[in-house]
């Protein structure tokens, strides 16, 4: 840790055997929870990853109450000491220091049994969940499902067969030789590449035949980029921002990117945009300057928002085009797009081939729903892409109670995957929605609601929809 | 599709500042389309009768309701390709950076569950808008810069109007924006008159003028007569173009007392048994 940035001391690189828990691989801390706290890990991966201080993290563990978290482990390192929090059976760590070893269980303690220690040299935490092989995978940022992680990378009884950085994260920010990694450095360098490793693992010479004969453990999904050079001399990467790719959290993260760039407002010039694109306009008497007045200036660090996928190539011929038509094909304004089709704060539909849903409607007719379904006196689909082409149901409403666009339905995304939900557009008399062993209640327009088998929703007009199984 | 006349009426002119038309549009029911093309010498014009040209081919040859916008999607897939082939012709023959574009703006008939229904798709700045019950409104959502500033609250939409900026289009046919069209889908009760028209109209008179031009004339081709008459009349800075398609009779979508109050009636009249 010779060269750790101030704020940010660098941890040493992890490994860890693949198993049910998740461990948070952050800069200052790491975090285990068992496999059922999906939802703290998602909460807390930002913290950790953020390089948040211990007793950060540890106020969002706990947050919401110590009752219902089963067990966890907590890691937190400085300069000098590494402590250890440990809840639950099963729950145990190893910290080996100059001054002996140390034994700690999660499970002797009523809250959570806690160790500091000063010049930790290695470190084990393990859980109640079954390793998955026996190999170990390098980590030095990220969210993993692990069964016991160590510190620095790779046990000992996997030795030189360690399964050596397949470097999941790609995020080496801390150089390895101020790491005590340096002990291993033989063994590691003597592995041309993680990937060929991974691919045909060879068994090391000095090592038992510990590769079981069962498939190796699950590679991680997606791998990054491989290095490009030994895996002793790590690319110099920037803020440590590893996680596995494809996991969860990483995409709320890319949207909250886009969220931020729509509060902001960001006009859509492109900052790289020659000003002449825009002043091509034949009837505009405004000079060059009065139109830079008009819009709102462009923030200085406009170009460090992320390029949107759609921007067209600024080449393009159609942008240098002199022409005499007021009509001209300006940039897309990426990161300020406007919402996309559909309610505002909620995902897309997502493309599902296999009906979530049956809707039998009073009226008489029978539908599936596999894809956005409208229901209305006269519903309307608007700002719709042509492979997601809405159905619209029109139900009879001789009393007009019923609103021309006045529900949605359609196959439910993130916890309501595989059912069908059901959205009160803004109805002006409302919807009614009857769930079997539930109270009836009114939808609140724009709110989701997930449709139990046997739901019943009523729209007024005596119009109900009864939600069977596809 | 049987059971749906429509009546319709067009009009296009080249206006007062411009030398030639570069709108193009097409009115061969159950299709109709508004293009404008862009480009000045780039040929504009070319890019736009493209348009009108592969789908008068769809009215011709006819098309399966019940496919909905991907009958559209393939139509303007059509089209970019013709006018990205003419533009690689235009270039071999020397006209360096040649590059030709169009918006457009359809209407067509659809089926979902045997029911016809519009389906509108657009890309560009030129409009769709319908007027029921005494209302217009606009339909299509321009992809233009001004109108993706009034969406982040940067303009009010009186702004835009007159911001310098706004004839800079985010989408269009044969252009370096996106080619993904906005797809919509109206019940034909949702609207008993359509407009179709190109930014020359909407861009010269507001919607007011457009609502009280549309609510007060009976045929649709006096629509589009004084909506282009108008908006040449405002200065005719470009060219315009307005389409206007009423449905007449919608006694085939039947509302669901219709045929109780029909019965009653034609009992009251005697005429059944």
């Amino acid at each position: 840790m010779s060269d750790a940035v101030n704020d940010l001391p660098t941890a040493p690189t992890w490994s860890y055997q693949p198993g049910d828990w998740f461990a948070v691989v952050g800069p200052r801390t790491t975090l285990l929870l068992p496999a059922s706290e999906k939802a703290r890990v998602v909460a807390l991966w930002q913290l950790v990853d953020d390089g948040a201080p211990f007793g950060a993290v540890l106020d969002g563990l706990v947050a919401q109450g110590l009752s219902t978290l089963a067990g966890f482990a907590l890691v937190g390192s400085d300069d000098v000491s590494t402590t250890v929090l440990l809840r639950g059976t099963g729950v145990r760590a190893r910290l080996e220091a100059a001054a002996g070893t140390v034994e700690v269980d999660g499970a002797e303690a009523a809250t959570w049994a806690e160790r500091r220690v000063e010049g930790v040299t290695a470190l084990t935490v393990t859980t109640d969940s079954a390793p998955a092989g026996t190999r170990h995978f390098a980590i030095d940022a990220g969210l993993v499902r692990v069964a016991r992680i160590d510190r620095p990378e790779a046990g000992e009884e996997a030795g030189a067969a360690s399964a050596q950085a397949p470097s999941v994260a790609a995020a080496l920010d801390a150089p390895l030789e101020s790491s005590p990694l340096d002990e291993h450095e033989p063994d590691t360098s003597a592995q041309p590449s993680p990937y060929a490793d991974l691919a045909a693992p060879p068994p090391p010479p000095s090592s038992p035949p510990t590769l079981p004969p069962t498939a190796p453990p699950p590679p991680p999904p997606t791998l990054p980029p491989p290095p490009s050079g030994p895996p002793s001399t790590p690319p110099p990467v920037g803020p440590p921002s590893g996680i596995v790719p494809g996991f969860g959290p990483e995409e709320p993260s890319d949207e909250e990117i886009d969220d931020r760039a729509d509060q902001s407002h960001q006009p859509d010039l492109a900052p790289d945009e020659p000003a002449d694109d825009v002043a091509v306009v034949a009837d505009a008497p405004e000079s060059a300057e009065a139109l830079t007045e008009a819009m709102p200036a462009v923030p200085d660090d406009a170009e460090q928002t992320p390029a949107p996928p759609s921007e067209p190539d600024p080449a393009d011929p159609l942008f240098g085009a002199d022409h005499d038509g007021n009509t001209q094909v300006g940039v897309d304004p990426g990161e300020f797009a406007r919402q996309k089709p559909g309610i505002p704060g909620q995902p897309q539909a997502p493309s599902v081939t296999r009906p979530v849903a049956r809707l039998l409607v009073s009226s008489g007719e029978t539908i599936d729903v596999d894809r956005v379904v409208l229901v209305g006196r006269a519903p309307e689909a608007r700002r719709f892409t042509a492979t997601e082409t809405p159905l619209l149901v029109t139900v009879p409403s001789p009393l007009q109670e019923i609103s021309s666009t006045h529900l949605e339905v359609r196959p439910g995304s993130g916890a309501d995957h595989g059912s069908a939900v059901v959205t009160d557009l803004g109805s002006t008399n409302g919807t009614q929605l009857v769930q079997p062993g539930l109270d009836p209640e009114d939808l609140t327009p724009g709110i989701a609601v997930q449709l139990i088998p046997g739901a019943i929703i009523n729209l007024g007009d005596g119009v109900t929809i009864h939600v069977t199984r596809p | 599709m049987t059971g749906v006349e429509l009546h319709h009426g067009s009009a296009t002119d080249v206006g007062r500042v411009r030398e030639v038309n570069e709108d193009a549009f097409l009115a061969e029911p159950p299709v109709f389309v508004v293009a404008d093309g862009m480009g000045g010498h780039d040929r504009g014009d070319v890019a736009s009768r493209i348009v009108v040209e592969q789908f008068s081919e769809l009215a011709h040859r006819g098309y399966d309701p019940s496919r909905g916008a991907a009958v559209v999607a393939e139509a303007l897939d059509a089209c970019q390709q013709r006018i990205a082939a003419y533009d690689s012709e235009q270039r071999a023959n020397g006209a360096e950076d040649f590059a030709a574009g169009t918006t457009a703006v359809v209407a067509l008939l659809v089926e979902q569950h045997g029911q016809p229904k519009w389906l509108l798709a657009n890309l560009g700045d030129s409009r769709v808008y319908k007027y029921n019950a005494g209302r217009l409104e606009q339909v299509s959502v321009d992809h233009s810069v001004v109108q993706e500033l009034v969406e982040a609250g940067v303009i009010t939409r009186d702004d835009a109007a007159v911001h310098p900026e706004r004839h800079i289009i985010t989408r269009a046919l044969g252009g370096g924006g996106s080619t993904q069209a906005d797809y919509f889908v109206l019940p034909l009760s949702a609207a008993e008159r359509l407009v179709l028209c190109s930014d020359g109209v909407s861009g010269m008179i507001d919607d007011e003028r457009i609502e009280a031009i549309v609510a007060g004339t009976e045929d649709p081709r006096d629509a589009a007569d004084q909506l282009v008459a108008a908006a040449v009349a405002a200065g005719g800075q470009d060219n315009a173009t307005a389409v206007v398609v009423d449905v007449v009779g919608l006694a085939h979508e039947t509302p669901f007392d219709s045929e109780k109050q029909r019965a009653s009636l034609e009992e009251k009249l005697g005429a059944l048994p």
